[in-house]
Formats: C-alpha cells, structure tokens, sequence
C-alpha cells in the first residue's frame, strides 16, 4: 500500500460497489414498482393518501413520532404482530410508494401504527386520537402544544374536543386542535393495509398433522419459499 | 491520579505539535462542548424515556426530536471534532512535518460547528430528515460538507507529502476515514434528500448509510489513534501487524454491504437482510485482526491506554453482537427492543468515544507541553465515564432483553410491557447523569490545561526536538 493513487482507488472502489449493490441494486428491483389493479373491485392500491393526510405525514416525521413507533408488520410467523392485531398480513414494499418519507421506525416502546385504522374489531377514531395526544396517558406524552385553548364567543367550535378530568378547560373555553393536530390525525386515520397483494398473502397455516409442527424449520422453510417466489416475480 | 502518558516530557513536543497546538485545541473544545450538550440531551431524553410527560409540552423537545438531537450532537459534534482532532494530529506526526494548510481547519471548524448549530435549531422547530444518523436539516448539508473538507484537508496534505517511504496502519484509517465521509455523506444527500428515492427504498438507502458511517467513518476515525498510540504506550511492536491490511480492507470492502442490518424481516427484498448476516459475519475478521493486533494494550500503563483498552474490548464485543443479532432468528427478539439501544451506545459510546478519549488524554500534554491541570479531574472523568457506560449499557441491555421477550407473547399488552420497564429506564437515566458530570470534569479539565497553555506558548515552543524518525517508527 506504498501507492498513494491507488491506495485510494480501492477505497473508492469499495464504497462504489456497497452503495451500487445496495442502493441502486434494489432501486432496480423495486423502483418502478406500480400500484396494483384489482379487476374486481376496480381500482388501483395503494390508494393515494389525501392531500391533507400527506400533510400529516410530515408532522408525524418532524415531530419524530418514529422514534417509538414503528410502521411495518413483519410477517405472521416471525414474531407476534400477527397476534397483537397490528395487521393480517406482512408489510410490503408496494404499501408504501406513495408515501414521501416512508416512517419505517426502529423501535417499539409503544404499538406498530400500520394498520391502525385498519384494526379489528374497533380501530381508534379521530376522537380517541385528539384525546391521546391531548390529554396523553401514562404511557404516551400529551402535546398540549398541538392544540388552542380559547375563550368561547358565539357557538363552540364544532372540532372542540370533549375532555373532562385531567384535561378539562375552565367554563367557557375549549380546546380546539390545531391545524398540525388536524392533519396528523388524518394521516393517522389513513393508515390502513387491509388490501391484499398477490406478494402479501399470508402464508398457508402450517398443517397440524406434520409431525415436527412444534418446529421452527417447518415454519421457516415455505416461508423462505415463498420470499423467493414473490422476488421471482418482481 | 496522573501518570506517564498523561504527561508529556518537554522533549517530547515537537514542531509538529506546537505549531498545530492552537487549530487542534479549537476543534477539541467544541467537540467537548458538543458532548456536554449531547449529555444533557441524554438526560432528557432518558428521563422522557420513563415520565413520558417530562417536558412533552415543549415542542422543541418532543422525546423524537431530543432524540434527533441527542444523536446528532454526538455524532457530528462530539465524534466528528474530536476525532478529526486527533486522526489529524497522528497524520501529521506520521506524515513527518509540521501540518499545512491549518487555517483551513479552523474555518472548517466554525463552518461546521455553525452548520451543526444551524441543523439542530431546524430539528428542534421541525426539520429533521427522520433517517437515523443522517437527521440534519438538507439546507444544512452542503455547508457541512464543504466545511467537512477544509478541516479535512491538512490531513490529506500530511498524507500526500509524507516524508516517509512507507503506509503505517494509523495512516490507512485516518486517510480512509478523511477520505470516505464526503463520499458517503453526499451519495445519501443525494438518494435520501436531492432526489428521494422511492418508499422503503428509501430505508434501504439509510440503512446503508448508517452502517457505512459506522465501518467507514466512526470505526477508521477511533482506530488511527488506537493504532498509533497502542504500541507508543506499551512499548513493544505490534503483534500480527501482517494481518493488519488485511482487516483493514476487510472493514473498507464489507462494511458497506452490512446496511440491510436493521431491516430483518422488514419491506424490503430479502435478499438484503441474508446480504447484511453474510456481511456481519465476514466483519468479524475484521475484529478478530485488531484485536489480536492491539492485544499488546493490555501492557501499557496510563491514563491514554486504559481508555483505550476499554474501547477496544467493547469495539470487539460491538463486532460480535451486530453479527449475532443480524440472524434472524435473533432479530426477531431483539429487533425493536432497547437491546438494539443498548448495541448501538456499546459501538458509539464504549468503543469510538472511549477510544478518542485515549487519543486525547495522550495528545493534549503534547500539543500543550505540560501535563493535564488536574489529575483527580482526569481520574474522576476516567472512573465515572467507565461506570456510568457500563451502567448504560447493562440496563439497556437487560431491560430490552426482557422487553423482547415479552413483545413475543402477544397476551401482554405493549403498554404493560413498557410499564415494566421503568426500573431500567430510571437506572439507565442515573448512568447518563454520570456520563454528564464526568464529561464536564473533561470539558473543565480541557480548558484549565489549554489556558494555562496560552498563557505560556513560547516557553513551551523552545522545548521541542527534531523529532520526525522517532515519531514516525512506531505506528
């Protein structure tokens, strides 16, 4: 390594080939992936997100939301978020084309947030979500900062919310959301992956007559299968 | 408590140190001063982290976006002025001759440091990126990384007009880690921010970024110094140095192809989580060479070289845990998990900055002349720092064990499981504590030795020797 010139094209060549194989190998495989057209029912998912839920996106993204919710349910048998009702089926690329900043998170100190208005048998709705971010719990924080407190003139505000208790406004104010508060819970509202993909069925039940049902390489393996198939088809 | 590494013999400062005394001390304090503001953001975000109402209400301060702070004062404060620091001063001691080009440096130093500042304001009023390690604002990146190569380049200069023949491997890391960042950090400006790629790509494209930083950046900047100093110190040659390049290229050539680490079981192909665990395994050749390379750490006596040793046992034990939860049959418990926390603060925390902090206990004596100001605040950093990681870690570690475990058994709520974490979580926020007062001792220490030097440069300045063979051998 006495030569200088070429002691540095290896290292540029190294890093050229991580990033190539990486980032443009899977842009090749999946960056022209289009929503897909269900014949049936007559239209194309995903379904794009509403103006004002995109909007929401972006609050969601700056005030880091991501960093103890995660949004992608892996799939049913890896891990249990299958049984904790986060979504029926494993999350896939095509769920998320098109989402500008895809918040895939890293961690789950509190619940996935894939499928969340997409939950069985009752999913959250707006009111609960104004409630929670508002008033919080003992286990989420409450963003006061996402609201206004004002003093009523004329008729109440249709949006203002009904808190009693911890959150509760003297008598004649409310608390009326703001406009991030607004589109956050629209974007929260959007979250739904009830569509069914031909690469997102869940796999077949493993049959319960195999002997070695207990084990875990019984599950894996037509699982790993049908990875390699829904790659084939990409 | 001092003793011999800490102090420097007047004979020991050279030209090369005195004349580069003033810019190394300018990106030294602010990357002191970004790792007392990273600590007070530990403090936060460990406090919310178990009172998740602890300053909720402050939009500037939401637990995401102290989070975003946190991680990136670190990151591009503390890690970046600190080991340019150091990776500097060893090239240059290599290279054989005073550093070129030290204004430079410098206004990369403000340059930088204004960008940082500029980058956390937009995080904290909402700007942030939302990828991990690669939080800053786009409007502050180009500036970042112009100021990146000013202060990168008397480095490379050092390098390229070394008056020595042949490469040492502090050399490799140093010139790799200068080198490589740019690269690194405008190819993702580029997928991530210019010109966005499209969903989960987008993921993929982060994911290989913060494992490159890590194996191409973070890793090279802790090990010029490590390799340089290591042998000073314990007095011998280095063991198996023939196997040394070989690491090297391993850590250069594989690094980049672990980015699929963190998406186990994620939207993406799958092939890059099966390329990440082939990957993370092939590393392990990597760590296996530098340890058994700077195995003669555990000779030396000082301040400087029990740092360092700490680092390298958690920089080894980092290599081999990342290989072991890359599986997936590991992942799928600790994926998500504070343990996947408690990794990531072992490789930043217990390996990189325990690693420049040796670098900098054994450089200030010698670019100032004289010995730290104080020695109980050195071992009082030395003792507090080494508890309060290992403290970090353990909690973290413990708590996200049993939080993976109990996030597989679907009959326990996620509330419930994260309500059995506060005990980990209250004692995970007195190691942070600790980490802050004991980077105040340094932050403190740092500045009484440097003033104390101003005061007095040119008798310091008539102390060096021609030094440049001496120097230049023992790497």
């Amino acid at each position: 390594m006495k030569n200088g010139f070429i002691f540095l094209v290896g290292l540029f060549a190294a890093i050229a080939m991580s990033w190539g194989g990486i980032v443009l190998g899977t842009h090749a495989q999946l960056g022209s992936l289009t929503p897909y057209y269900d014949d049936t029912e007559g239209k194309s998912f995903p379904e794009r997100t509403t103006g004002l839920a995109a909007r929401g996106q972006l609050v969601y993204a700056d005030l880091g939301c991501a960093a103890c919710h995660t949004q992608q349910v892996r799939r049913p048998d890896y891990g249990s978020d299958q049984a904790r009702g986060w979504g029926d089926r494993q999350s896939v690329a095509r769920d998320y084309i098109h989402q500008a900043r895809p918040q895939l998170g890293a961690s789950r100190i509190g619940p996935d947030l894939t499928n969340l208005a997409g939950r069985k048998p009752s999913a959250m709705d707006s009111e609960d979500l104004m409630k929670l971010l508002y008033v919080g719990s003992g286990t989420h924080p409450s963003y006061k900062f996402l609201f206004v407190e004002k003093q009523i003139v004329g008729e109440s505000s249709a949006r203002a919310l009904r808190v009693s208790g911890a959150g509760a406004v003297a008598a004649g104010h409310e608390i009326v959301p703001s406009e991030r508060a607004q589109t956050l819970v629209a974007y929260l509202l959007s979250l739904n992956t009830a569509y069914d993909y031909p690469e997102s069925r869940p796999l077949p039940p493993p049959a319960k007559a195999a002997p070695a049902a207990g084990h875990a390489e019984t599950h894996a393996a037509p699982a790993a299968k049908s990875e390699m198939k829904q790659e084939a088809k990409k | 408590m001092t003793n011999d590494s800490t102090h420097a013999t007047s004979a020991e400062v050279t030209a090369i140190d005195s004349q580069a005394r003033g810019p190394l001390c300018v990106l030294l304090a602010s990357g002191l001063a970004w790792l007392v503001i990273s600590g007070v953001l530990g403090v936060i975000t460990s406090i919310q982290l178990h009172t998740p109402g602890f300053l909720a209400d402050c939009s500037f301060l939401t637990f995401g976006r102290a989070q975003a702070l946190r991680e990136t004062s670190f990151l591009y404060g503390w890690i970046a002025n600190s080991g340019l620091a150091v990776a500097l001063w060893v090239l240059g001691r290599l290279g054989g001759s005073p550093l070129r080009v030290l204004n430079w440096a410098v206004a990369g130093a403000l340059f930088w440091n204004l960008g940082l500042t500029i980058g956390l304001i937009g995080i904290g009023t909402g700007d942030m990126t939302s990828f991990g390690f690669f939080q800053l604002p786009r409007y502050v990146q180009p500036l970042m990384l112009i100021a990146y190569g000013a202060i990168a380049l008397p480095g490379v200069l050092a390098w390229s007009g070394r008056r020595t023949s042949g490469l040492y491997a502090s050399q490799w890391y140093g010139v790799a880690a200068l080198f490589l960042f740019p690269w690194l950090f405008s190819a993702a400006q580029i997928v991530l921010l210019w010109a966005p790629l499209r969903g989960t790509l987008q993921a993929v494209a982060a994911g290989w970024y913060t494992q490159s930083l890590w194996s191409l950046w973070l890793a090279p900047l802790a090990l010029t110094g490590a390799y340089y100093i290591v042998p000073k110190v314990a007095g011998r040659s280095m063991p198996s140095y023939d196997f040394s390049s070989l690491g090297f290229w391993t850590l250069v050539v594989i690094g980049g192809w672990t980015g699929g680490r963190h998406l186990v079981g994620g939207p993406v192909p799958a092939w890059i989580a099966t390329m990440a665990v082939v990957a993370c395994s092939m590393m392990l050749f990597h760590y296996i060479v530098v340890a058994l390379n700077l195995r003669i750490a555990s000779h030396g006596s000082g301040t400087a070289i029990r740092f360092i040793r700490f680092g390298l046992v958690a920089y080894s034990l980092t290599g081999l845990l990342d290989a072991l939860s890359s599986f997936r049959g590991v992942a799928v418990e600790w994926q998500f998990t504070l343990l996947a926390t408690a990794l990531e603060q072992l490789g930043l925390y217990g390996g990189i900055s325990m690693m420049i902090f040796g670098g900098i206990y054994y450089m200030v004596p010698r670019l100032t002349g004289r010995p730290w100001a104080s020695g109980a605040l050195t071992s009082g950093h030395r003792v507090l720092v080494s508890l309060g990681v290992v403290l970090l870690i353990v909690t973290l570690a413990v708590g996200g064990w049993t939080q993976g475990d109990e996030l597989l058994n679907p009959k326990l709520g996620v509330g419930t499981i994260y309500t059995q974490l506060k005990l980990s979580l209250m004692i995970g926020t007195a190691a942070n504590v600790a980490l802050l007062a004991a980077n105040l001792f340094l932050l403190v220490n740092f500045i009484r030795s440097a003033v104390v030097c101003c005061g007095t440069s040119a008798a310091a300045e008539s102390a060096f020797r021609q030094p440049a063979a001496l120097e230049a051998h023992a790497s």
